[in-house]
């Protein structure tokens, strides 16, 4: 282990220069470097250096998203109660989770993305990464609530129950963005009610929750 | 059958509590003090097919689930125009929808941030699930060096929903409560602010240990300590205080001295706010407070504090006063200050409403009129309500469409309303202390 670090390290750091670089241009000019040559440029690399670590702008948001995928699971994995949490429990957890890592890249996301119309084309593309890594943990909760009847196995639609976790992720992120509440207590709430909704529909009794969502949507927009 | 039978004869004293309850929880919209629909709840011999499914029944179960804002003022609004017709009914069911409780993740994220550790790296235990639910959040029990705590709190996006729940209300308030937008305006002001309040802990916190501190001399009443270092704008840490709501505690089947001690301490605790330090717990519904075994009285959630304006004090007190019905001139300007009669009205209202009011206050004033009054008194309550009944259903009144009564009554007067049914209740009879001057 020892001896590879230093080999690593190097590696590692150039990956992320890039990565920060990258992030400090979006930043500071609102916008993605207008070409990997001037971007490299400006990092005082060489064109094909930067393609050892990264292939294009898109493969490095994707690998953004990744990261924040992987530090929310670190730290709810880390959580004491999490072994403990009921499957919905586990999905609020992550998304609670989660958010706070976003509110770490609020700026930087927000330049990207809040331009719906480009966020349109742009924010599928760069998140099929973090959207198949996602699957695979929903994939997981979704047969845990399975085992535990939290989730009901119902034919054909129970094969797309990880598809609409996703789209909730998905729905909480464009909140997100638009969220102007103090601390984004908003989304908190829209995280709580939308994925009681979520899980009310796949289990029983959906009216409640429902109803709940549809007023707060009702009123907060 | 035999169990039907029974339920049914327990009616009229459900009906009584119920309704009791209902203006306890209430604040009036408007000077007109009393409840139309309160007779017919009094009254089982009226429509008893009607009490048994009624509309009241289903509104007040409803409404008493609704939770935040929507809640407070749906319950005030019915207070004022009784039974909101079914088509009411139907148009409040977002409102009226009780949202399910916090879910314990969601808890620890708010304990993640305001005290950046989850309730477990707080306290030695806490519960998963809430022990009890509050209007605007829940509660949970927790222990802490050999203490037990009560933990409120908050649903996230509360105080940001308090003004867009007043609008999802308004309309039918409009309907309901036969003012115009203008006079609407005015209450809604107030209970907007009010509630606002209610939802900033970090003022719960402040006032409940000020009006605490400022009530410790009074014997028989019970303050749980506040814990700033577990305290926020959405959690309020205090103690945990054990023993009985009102209803189960009369279950128990006290002594009456026992209930005579209770209600002696709920009155001199508001009697202390108002006169002395002029600001006061202005949410006397049974929920908010609990009896030890002891007999003595606690105290919690100061959210809904009326701060009483000086010359709001000085006008309003003195219609308490005994043998003011007959001082015709002092009256009429008291009637005039209050905003109870304007030059809006015609000769023909404002001998009207002089008259409806001065049969009010004759009755409301009661028991200031004396130096101890009997809460146990149905009859008195009976009164009350059928006073209501009869302005209610009036031509004249209906016919109205001034708000009457300063702004600052609402809350005065929910106070009083709220105060005697819990002592009626209680069951208590009490010295009705005042200060030297409104004797
Ligand atoms: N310190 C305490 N000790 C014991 N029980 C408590 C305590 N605080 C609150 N509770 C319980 O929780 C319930 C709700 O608490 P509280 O009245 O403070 O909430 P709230 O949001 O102000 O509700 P509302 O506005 O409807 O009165 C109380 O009726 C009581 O049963
Ligand atoms: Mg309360």
């Amino acid at each position: 282990m020892e001896t590879t670090t230093t080999k690593k390290t190097v590696k590692k750091d150039y990956r992320k220069l890039i990565l920060e670089g990258y992030v400090n241009h979006v930043l500071e000019h609102g916008a993605e470097p207008a070409s990997v040559f001037k971007f490299a440029k400006d990092l005082k690399m060489k064109e094909e250096e930067f393609y050892t670590y990264f292939t294009s702008f898109e493969s490095i948001k994707s690998s953004i998203w990744v990261s924040i995928f992987d530090s929310t699971l670190e730290q709810i994995e880390a959580q004491e109660v999490f072994k403990e949490y009921s499957v919905r429990e586990k999905f609020l957890s992550f998304l609670f989770t989660w958010i706070e890592e976003l509110k770490k890249n609020r700026s930087y996301l927000l330049s990207l993305y809040q331009d719906k119309s480009k966020a349109f084309k742009s924010l599928p593309s760069d998140t099929r990464e973090f959207k198949e890594k996602f699957k695979d943990f929903a994939g997981e909760l979704i047969s845990e609530g399975r085992e535990s009847q939290e989730i009901a196995s119902r034919p054909v639609i129970a094969d797309r129950y990880d598809e609409a976790l996703w789209l909730q992720v998905v729905f909480i992120f464009k909140y997100w963005l638009d969220d102007r509440s103090p601390r984004f207590e908003k989304t908190d709430a829209a995280i709580e009610k939308s994925v009681n909704l979520a899980f009310d529909l796949m289990g029983k009794s959906a009216l409640d929750s429902f109803l709940d969502f549809a007023k707060f949507l009702y009123q907060t927009k | 059958m035999a169990s039907k039978v029974k339920e049914q004869e327990t009616i009229p004293v459900s009906k009584v509590q119920r309704a009791a309850k209902f203006i306890s929880t209430g604040a009036k919209v408007g000077g007109n003090y009393v409840k139309h629909y309160a007779k017919k709840m009094v009254n089982p011999s009226m429509d008893k097919e009607e009490l048994h499914s009624n509309n009241a029944t289903d509104i007040y179960n409803s409404l008493s689930e609704l939770k935040g804002s929507a809640l407070k003022v749906a319950q005030m609004m019915s207070m004022d125009k009784n039974l909101l017709p079914r088509a009411y009914q139907d148009k409040f069911t977002m409102a009226q929808y009780s949202a399910p409780p916090l879910s314990y993740p969601l808890v620890v994220k708010t304990f993640q941030k305001y005290f950046g550790k989850p309730p477990e790296g707080i306290f030695d235990t806490f519960t998963r699930s809430a022990v009890n639910a509050a209007s605007i959040g829940q509660v949970h029990q927790a222990t802490k060096d050999g203490k037990t705590l009560a933990v409120k709190i908050q649903y996230p996006g509360v105080s940001d929903s308090v003004s867009s729940d007043l609008k999802l209300v308004r309309p039918f308030a409009l309907r309901l409560l036969n003012m115009n937008e203008k006079e609407l305006d005015h209450y809604m002001e107030e209970v907007e602010e009010r509630l606002v309040e209610e939802t900033d802990y970090t003022l719960e916190v402040k006032r409940s240990r000020e009006i605490s501190e400022a009530c410790a001399h009074i014997p028989n009443l019970r303050f749980p300590t506040y814990y700033d270092e577990f305290s926020s704008e959405r959690v309020i840490t205090m103690d945990w205080i054990s023993g009985k709501h009102i209803k189960e505690w009369m279950e128990t089947n006290p002594s009456q001295q026992s209930k005579n001690q209770v209600g002696q301490a709920l009155w001199d605790f508001y009697h202390h706010q108002v006169h002395n330090l002029k600001q006061v717990h202005a949410d006397p519904h049974p929920g908010n407070f609990i009896i030890q075994d002891d007999s003595r009285l606690g105290i919690i959630d100061f959210g809904c504090v009326k701060v009483i304006p000086e010359d709001f004090y000085r006008g309003y007190f003195p219609l308490m006063k005994k043998g003011m019905v007959l001082r015709e001139d002092e009256l009429n300007q008291i009637f005039y200050s209050l905003d109870f009669i304007s030059d809006r009205d015609t000769e023909e209202e404002k001998i009207y409403f002089r008259g409806v009011f001065k049969d009010m206050i004759s009755l409301l004033g009661m028991p200031f009129h004396v130096d101890r009054f009997d809460f146990a008194d149905d009859g008195y309550f009976e009164r009350i309500f059928q006073l209501g009944d009869k302005i209610s259903n009036d031509k004249m009144f209906k016919k109205s469409r001034q708000a009457r009564g300063s702004r600052h009554g609402l809350y005065i007067n929910r106070t009083y309303f709220g105060l005697y049914n819990l002592l009626n209740q209680l069951q208590a009879e009490v010295d009705t202390t005042k200060p030297e001057w409104l004797k």
